[in-house]
């Protein structure tokens, strides 16, 4: 090998000693995946816990609520309709925003990204660590609208005005959290763009792009989105921000509406054309994660690499002219509506490839099945089920039933919240060893993940179902409406699952904070994956992740080629890993880095 | 000195100017958030004219007009801000970094006078009762757009502050001056977002 | 699936009832039973139900392949089976999952599209036909939290006049009639939704929205009506009535109630003046 081509690593700075500088303003981006890590699992606890509410509310209608009932002591104990929709509002966001955001694509873009592509850190450390503590602050927006007068936002996630202006929604609450979002968009952006410019210009030697594992190619195409579409969230944000402060018209309109108003449907178009990439920003990186870890364990090379590539491309692309079908009942051209119709079922075509990839990569393969696999085929089970419910979605017609029907929340919640729950979980146990150096107990894991996946399938199949029978989205009582009545016990023993899906949780919780802190120690590559995170680097890698830099020889999935086996004795070679002749090998002239 | 890297593409050798690989990199983020903002912006352009488009009649009856004038002049004032800005990046490149700090200064002072001139026109249209909810759509564009500009245009007269202090204290060199350079694209970027503001909400 | 079909092949003996009871007592929604869609009345509703019903048959096809094909994956394909080095990029297997996804694209999708589009165009949107039939029936809807104002136009045939009918979430149409609504809001988004007609369309403040719907002949009864779009507080009692009446008794209530609108009008009520002139789309 000609030396001379070799990356020398740049100068290394050494690693900071003390508390503050190592775990609280790092630069490292290990530390901050870890960081956005614990505090994305606390509001995913929160955000889970007021789904509880929710369920109990439609179980057990008007009645006291066990245990978080102190929270709700001005009422009795009970969630009043006020009360209602503020619950339902911030479960929304807090899933969105502040759980599964800063799980999937804080924490594991962070990590895998430069690890996975051979860099020593991101492009932008020190943004990093703006991005982290400007979402921090973001999060502290949102906890403080809940203890101001009136309460917090109550007009939906989907804040459609003119319910979200003052108008609707009167009170500090709402506007603290349009500011929080905004606020959380921004730290999103800096990571967005972190992410982008670091994979196009930190790759290792030989690390072209059909080279790079699907993760980092889920999470690059997830940032590309981010940076487009994020700032439109934004602008939505911000000019109701101006209509909440300064009385100014955008959304306003109807009684309240001067000299014309506004349009309160321009609100839902600037949030849509935000919103729906969003969905794809959430399930990319999952996506991109399983098409890895499946491989992995069928110890086999993921079927159709470039497939799966140009799908994910496919769908980030299509994902900006889809958005109409979120408001084919607005009153919107026909026209237009047949046009996003269009586009909607498109859409569907690279789904089906991701999924056929994924079947046949575990087709003929040596099946095994630690908790990161099981995780994995689980989100491809969940999201199979959720994405043919689509259909009846992006179809006008039947559209026209469904739409604000639970059917519509059945049909987010197994794509969005599911899958991406499911995806993140394959992805932690899977990096575990390697964040944490240490071993989780992996029967707790497998607890875990039979009653994770048994009980989020029959949660939300349970919604499909009532949804199917024209129960209406943030119903504080369904039953006031005679046509829904009968779906009572429907709901409760929907109810009964989400009780369960959260006490399945607990398995978790005690092996995550357990194994953290107290595991046995984990080997380099406990997987024998092949991705260069593990065959490189240490459990857990060191500050500066690699020194030299390694120099790529081949794709990201070897595994089951005989010659590799002949020459090994193995049935996997390592992205990195030279083999002695009769195995692939890098060409003489390595690619200088950053090509 | 300078090395100049020649790089075969095909049968075109091709001249490229040394710049370090941090600096590229630094250039594309710096790139990707202009775009970031540029995406906000648009957001905000559409709306005005998905808006407009539903009105029958832009300005609405009764409601005072918008000037010309007074933006034209502060259109100009941020053009002639960007252009100092360039001559200073230009004494820089020229191996003249003494030279640049009164440039840079020129620059960041028109564009607090471009503030300046905004306070006075939206005091103005205040006084003449336009107020930001009392002409609907009209007043909420006016007032929402160029105040969400102005509150970038501060930024960036910070920034540019920031570089001519720089320039000022000697930290540039022909070879090295990225933060001249990015500051730089952010300038003009505000710049070109306040001429597009003119023309579409002043002119038509 | 088994018990929808139960309840679509039943609606008659179903409706049958629904009609004794309301000629004999007073307005009374029917409970829906089991878990499939709530009884259909209207002239159109079977079209999407249709198209619903053959999606979820290729739906269950294409999910029972893909378990199936998980399933054996796992259990004949486990640790001890020998695993294949097949990187899928060859012509043939890409040729293969091209196809494959075009064909269920074609099948599926395409079904949807084609059957989605003639429905849109000849029935659930197709307005042209409703505003020239003699026989519709007109109603201003003017949603607000949290409740439904209807107008009828009265004798005069026009909205906003003196003889103009207004009912408060209680409305009545005849059967067999195409009856076409526009729809306003004065405060927030509401959607206007009615479950046994699968008709629904946002009331959205600034602007006036239209739909249309027709009850077949023999579904006299009451029907909820819903709001299907959170609309703050009390989104969830928003909750309205339509009643089928036949021809004739849908004749004397409007004659009656017309009588009764003049007797009540009152020229310096400003706010029940919320009516407009019927919208050409």
């Amino acid at each position: 090998m000609d030396t001379s081509t070799v990356a020398r690593a740049p100068h290394v700075h050494p690693e900071p000693t003390s508390f503050v500088w190592k775990y609280l303003f790092s630069t490292d981006h290990k530390v901050i995946a870890k960081q956005f890590l614990w505090v994305g699992l606390f509001f995913l606890a929160f955000g889970g816990t007021l789904a509880m509410m929710i369920r109990w509310q439609w179980a057990f209608p008007g009645e006291k609520v066990p245990v978080l009932g102190i929270f709700l002591e001005r009422a009795g104990g009970m969630i009043t309709p006020a009360t209602y929709q503020s619950i339902f509002t911030m479960h929304g966001l807090i899933m969105i925003f502040w759980a599964i955001t800063p799980i999937l694509i804080g924490c594991f873009g962070n990590y895998t990204i430069p690890l996975q592509i051979g860099a020593q850190d991101m492009a932008f450390p020190r943004l990093n660590l703006m991005s982290f503590w400007t979402f921090v602050i973001s999060a502290v927006l949102i906890v403080a609208s809940f203890f101001v007068q009136l309460g917090t936002a109550a007009a939906g996630w989907t804040t459609y005005a003119p319910l979200s202006t003052n108008v609707g929604t009167p009170g500090p609450g709402q506007t603290l959290v349009g500011l929080a979002i905004f606020v959380t968009g921004v730290a999103t952006i800096m990571g967005g763009i972190n992410y982008v410019t670091t994979v196009i210009r930190l790759r290792a030697p030989g690390m072209t792009w059909m080279r790079m594992p699907l993760s980092v190619w889920g999470l690059w195409l997830t940032a590309v989105l981010n940076v487009l579409f994020v700032p439109v969230l934004g602008s939505a944000a911000l000019l109701l921000t101006l209509d909440r402060l300064f009385g100014t018209q955008f959304f306003v309109a109807g009684a309240a509406g001067v000299k014309g108003g506004g349009d309160p449907i321009l609100f839902q178009h600037l949030f849509w054309i935000f919103g729906h990439p969003e969905v794809y920003i959430l399930i990319l990186p999952a996506w991109g994660m399983i098409s890895d870890i499946i491989p992995m364990f069928s110890r086999k090379p993921a079927y159709w690499y470039a497939g799966t590539v140009w799908a994910m491309v496919a769908v980030t692309v299509l994902s900006a002219v889809v958005y109409g079908h979120h408001m084919f009942l607005t009153g919107m051209n026909p026209l237009l509506g047949k046009g996003f119709m269009t586009f909607t079922l498109i859409i569907s075509v690279p789904a089906e490839v991701l999924f056929l990839n994924w079947l046949h990569t575990m087709w003929k393969g040596s099946n095994r099945f630690p908790t990161p696999m099981l995780f994995s085929v689980g989100t491809v089970f969940v999201f199979g089920l959720g994405g043919l419910t689509g259909l009846y979605l992006g179809t006008i017609a039947t559209d026209i039933y469904l739409h604000d029907t639970m059917w519509v929340v059945g049909h987010f919640h197994l794509t969005m919240a599911a899958a991406a729950f499911l995806g993140s979980f394959a992805g932690l146990y899977y990096w575990f060893p390697k964040m944490f150096g240490r071993q989780y107990n992996e029967t707790l894991g497998k607890v875990h993940f039979w009653g994770s996946v048994t009980f989020i399938t029959l949660v939300f199949t349970g919604q499909l179902i009532v949804g199917f029978a024209g129960q209406q989205r943030r119903l504080y009582d369904p039953y006031q409406y005679t046509f829904l009545q009968h779906l009572l016990s429907a709901n409760r023993l929907t109810s009964y699952a989400a009780f369960l899906l959260a006490a399945f949780q607990v398995p978790f919780i005690y092996n995550f904070l357990r194994s953290v802190f107290a595991g046995a120690k984990a080997e380099q590559n406990p997987w024998e994956a092949t991705t260069i995170e593990w065959t490189h680097a240490a459990s857990p890698p060191p500050h500066y992740n690699y020194n030299p830099i390694p120099t790529i020889v081949r794709g990201p999935h070897e595994l089951a080629n005989p010659e590799v086996k002949k020459a090994t004795g193995r049935d996997w070679a390592g992205q990195a890993e030279e083999l002695p002749s009769g195995g692939e090998q890098a060409p003489q002239t390595a690619v200088p880095q950053g090509a | 000195m300078e090395e100049a890297i020649i790089q075969r593409m095909g049968d075109v050798v091709r001249y490229r100017p040394p710049r370090a690989r941090e600096e590229t990199t630094a250039t594309m983020g710096m790139v990707l958030f202009l775009g970031a903002w540029g995406m906000m912006f648009a957001a905000f352009f559409i709306s005005y004219g998905f808006m407009r488009a539903r009105l029958t009649s832009w300005p609405p009856p009764g409601v005072p007009l918008l000037p010309w004038k007074l933006p034209l002049a502060n259109t100009l004032v941020l053009a002639l801000s960007s252009t100092c800005y360039q001559l200073g990046v230009r004494e820089v490149r020229m191996a003249r970094a003494s030279r640049a700090w009164p440039w840079l200064s020129l620059a960041a002072l028109l564009g607090a006078a471009f503030v300046g001139l905004q306070l006075v026109l939206w005091k103005g249209m205040f006084a003449q009762g336009l107020e930001p909810g009392s002409a609907g759509a009209y007043s909420s564009v006016f007032y929402g757009l160029t105040w969400l500009h102005a509150a970038h245009a501060v930024v960036g007269i910070f920034g540019v502050g920031y570089v001519a202090a720089r320039a000022v204290m000697g930290a540039y060199s022909a070879a090295r001056h990225l933060s001249l350079r990015l500051w730089g694209l952010y300038w003009h970027f505000v710049g070109a977002v306040w001429a597009l503001m003119f023309v579409s909400i002043f002119l038509l | 699936m088994k018990l929808q079909r139960i309840l679509t092949a039943s609606w008659k003996p179903l409706a049958a009832g629904a009609l004794a009871l309301s000629t004999v007592a007073l307005a009374a929604v029917q409970p829906e039973t089991g878990i499939g869609l709530p009884r259909d009345v209207s002239l159109h509703g079977h079209l999407s139900d249709w198209l619903t019903n053959v999606t979820h048959v290729f739906n269950i096809i294409l999910f029972t392949i893909m378990c199936v094909w998980m399933g054996i994956a796992c259990f004949k394909h486990g640790r001890a089976h020998q695993a294949e080095y097949d990187l899928g990029d060859d012509k043939r297997s890409i040729k293969i999952a091209l196809m494959l996804s075009a064909v269920i694209f074609v099948v599926v999708d395409g079904n949807l599209f084609v059957n989605a589009i003639n429905d849109i165009d000849n029935a659930y949107w197709n307005f042209d036909e409703v505003d020239q039939n003699p026989a519709t029936v007109r109603i201003e809807v003017n949603a607000h939290q949290w409740a439904w104002d209807g107008r009828y136009a009265g004798k005069d045939g026009r909205f906003n006049t003196e003889d103009d009918v207004l009912v408060w979430n209680d409305f009545k149409v005849p059967e067999d009639t195409p009856v076409y609504f526009q729809l306003a809001s004065t405060d927030v988004i509401h959607s206007f939704y009615l479950p046994n007609f699968r008709a629904k369309m946002d009331a959205v403040p600034g602007q006036v929205n239209h739909m249309w719907i027709q009850a077949r002949q023999g579904t006299q009864g009451d029907y909820d009506i819903g709001c299907a779009q959170h609309c703050g507080t009390h989104h969830y009692k928003m909750k309205g009535q339509l009643s089928v009446l036949s021809k004739d008794e849908y004749q004397k209530w409007l004659n009656e109630a017309s009588v009764n609108g003049l007797r009540a009008f009152d020229a310096t009520d400003g706010a029940a003046h919320w009516g407009w002139d019927w919208k050409k789309f």
